[in-house]
């Protein structure tokens, strides 16, 4: 288990109070937030090239925050990799091994298995302005695992690849987790990143941990508006409860002047009336109605009258802009293609929509 | 005229200008006279001078201006920005005020017990070593943090991550990335010190057979009318620092690594 408390850094305009995290030994931990969050900073912390004024990290029992970054036995993967140009494929990859005085037949079998998962043996002699971007990352990651660390942190190490050479380094990275179980900490900036691979995240924004949790957990059920902003959620709007309806256990929401009827199960913390709250209303979740069908009563709390303002087709699906004409409240819905065709939908074309029950999430 | 013709045309004036100067010292000696002169015990001896002082001056140089480049360049430290600015100071200062300063501070109390219980520098061996030392501390400190400033701190960041004391990270890693960029600064100094003339001969004297470098021994051979001697020791130094330019030259071409 690692362990980090009260991490507090003040570096020029950035600050960061009382950080904390942790992770259960084996796990793919995201560490998920903007670009210039300071996420950088806070491995750089944990490696212990920068000393942070406040906090303390455990791996296990061990207290680590007083020991020097080569004591640590924390391996790191910057963006840029920083490969040793000077050294070999084979020597970069044995550095670890080598400086740390460990004898190379104890850990003989593990590299050779690690070179056989990376597909790296014929690179070997090679050195790092002989590779491919994709194999560079490869060698990196076999760099930092040959020593066996106690967790491993990874700074992006998906960006700024080729479509291509990401899909392999994401296999990759799944192999060899599932292989060889080490912890990793792993930083980014792109939520689909970590929905592949990870099997936790910590959600920080702007110096503030907003959420922690596995990754279903927060995608579908996002903790606050500022994550749900992070995840690229559409439709999210901010309203007010108007009333509650006792019989049903509804809330009635207010959005714009518009009237949403939602029920108490996606609403978090306590509801009461006159609170203001978030609203999210999932794009794909949202219903147009077909012309002439009569409609199912489970969909009538909802039901809006308005106009299609554009489309988008996304390949998979397609979006459609929608604007309900009383109060002019915008909704992106996603329809997949095969109900787009019998839709028959068009621009500017009056039509009526049903928000589903399923489709709402309130955020305090 | 094209614009390309006279901007290749300002750069040929240059070449012809600085051409034309040495050719014609080459056509102011003859074969035989030349040999003389350069076999010439006087001129043997300020060869063999300038070629130690400046190789022991350089060495000086590296021992604190390697250290110093590196604090430069990767830490931040209070006073940074005027220790910067001062490596400038024997490019601002003209050579002989450096040399004047040195008179003037063996002249105080502590100086002169530097003198009287270290080693004696004014007119003296020390002193030819000293004032080059000085002439290319900062030049060399500010190289050498040039080309550190190239190597990524990263790849120290890695090599601690990896087991490395920050010791170890250093000559493993950043010394050999960075070892051509230093190598040139290396070379660029020692010639810059063998060239040193105004702080020498201000602090150490031109005494034939003593202190004489090779630049002191030009102005020595010109004052007394000896232009073949004068025209021998400026091919020499000319020859000396082209062979140093050509060496920084080549230093940038090896490509070790792909």
């Amino acid at each position: 288990m690692i362990k980090i408390e009260g991490l507090t850094i003040f570096l020029g305009s950035f600050r960061l109070k009382d950080f904390r995290i942790e992770i259960a030994e084996g796990e793919f931990h995201f560490l998920l937030g903007p670009t210039g969050s300071g996420k950088t900073l806070i491995l750089e912390s944990i490696i212990g090239l920068h000393k942070p004024k406040k906090g303390k990290i455990w791996i296990g029992e061990k207290e680590i925050q007083p020991l020097p970054p080569e004591r640590r036995e924390i391996s790191y993967v910057p963006q840029d990799l920083a490969l040793f140009p000077h050294l070999s494929v084979n020597e970069n990859i044995l550095y670890g091994i080598r400086t740390k005085n460990h004898s190379l037949k104890t850990y003989e079998e593990y590299v050779g298995s690690l070179i056989q998962v990376m597909k790296v043996g014929h690179l070997l002699k090679r050195y790092p302005a002989n590779l491919s971007g994709g194999e560079k990352k490869r060698v990196a990651l076999l760099r930092a695992l040959a020593p066996k660390p106690k967790l491993l942190l990874l700074d992006e190490p998906l960006s700024g690849l080729d479509p291509s050479i990401k899909f392999e380094i994401q296999q990759l990275l799944k192999t060899l987790h599932t292989s060889f179980h080490p912890t990793v900490l792993c930083v980014s900036h792109d939520f689909e990143e970590a929905y592949l691979l990870g099997d936790k995240m910590t959600i920080f924004i702007d110096g503030n941990v907003e959420q922690v949790g596995k990754r279903d957990d927060v995608f579908l059920r996002p903790r606050t508006k500022n994550v749900a902003q992070f995840l690229g959620l559409k439709n999210l709007y901010r309203g007010k409860v108007l009333a509650k309806e006792d019989m049903d256990q509804r809330w009635i929401l207010g959005i714009n002047g518009l009237r949403i009827s939602v029920p108490g199960s996606p609403c978090q913390g306590q509801m009461e009336t006159g609170k203001e709250v978030d609203l999210f209303v999932r794009p794909e979740e949202v219903m147009i109605l077909r012309e002439g069908k009569p409609i199912k009563e489970s969909l009538k709390e909802n039901i809006l009258q308005g106009k299609i303002l554009d489309i988008t087709d996304r390949g998979r699906h397609h979006i459609v802009f929608f604007q309900d004409n009383r109060d002019e409240v915008l909704f992106e819905i996603s329809i997949p293609n095969y109900a787009y065709r019998n839709l028959d939908l068009s621009i500017g074309k009056n039509v009526k929509v049903a928000l589903r029950d399923e489709s709402f999430w309130v955020m305090e | 005229m094209g614009f390309r013709l006279t901007m290749i045309g300002a750069a040929i004036c240059i070449f012809i200008f600085y051409f034309a100067l040495l050719a014609s010292l080459l056509f102011s000696t003859t074969l035989k006279g030349f040999w003389e002169s350069l076999v010439h015990p006087s001129t043997l001896f300020s060869i063999r001078l300038s070629l130690i002082a400046a190789t022991i001056a350089t060495l000086f140089a590296v021992v604190i201006g390697l250290p110093s480049a590196y604090a430069l360049s990767r830490f931040q430290f209070r006073g940074k920005r005027i220790v910067d600015t001062f490596l400038e100071i024997p490019i601002i200062m003209s050579p002989i005020a450096l040399g004047a300063s040195f008179l003037v501070f063996f002249n105080t109390p502590m100086g002169d017990m530097i003198q009287r219980k270290g080693i004696f520098f004014v007119f003296e061996f020390p002193g030819i070593i000293l004032a080059q030392f000085a002439t290319i501390a900062g030049l060399a400190t500010r190289l050498m943090k040039a080309s550190l400033d190239e190597i990524s701190p990263r790849y120290e960041a890695v090599a601690r991550s990896l087991g490395s004391s920050s010791w170890q990270a250093f000559y493993r890693v950043t010394l050999p990335l960075s070892f051509r960029g230093l190598l040139a600064a290396v070379i660029l100094s020692w010639a810059k010190a063998a060239g040193e003339f105004g702080a020498t001969v201000t602090l150490a004297g031109a005494m034939p057979g003593k202190t004489e470098t090779m630049p002191i021994a030009i102005f020595t051979a010109l004052a007394s009318a000896n232009i073949e001697k004068a025209i021998v020791l400026i091919l020499i130094l000319v020859f000396l620092g082209l062979v140093a330019l050509y060496a920084v030259r080549f230093t940038g071409k090896i490509y070790r690594y792909d």
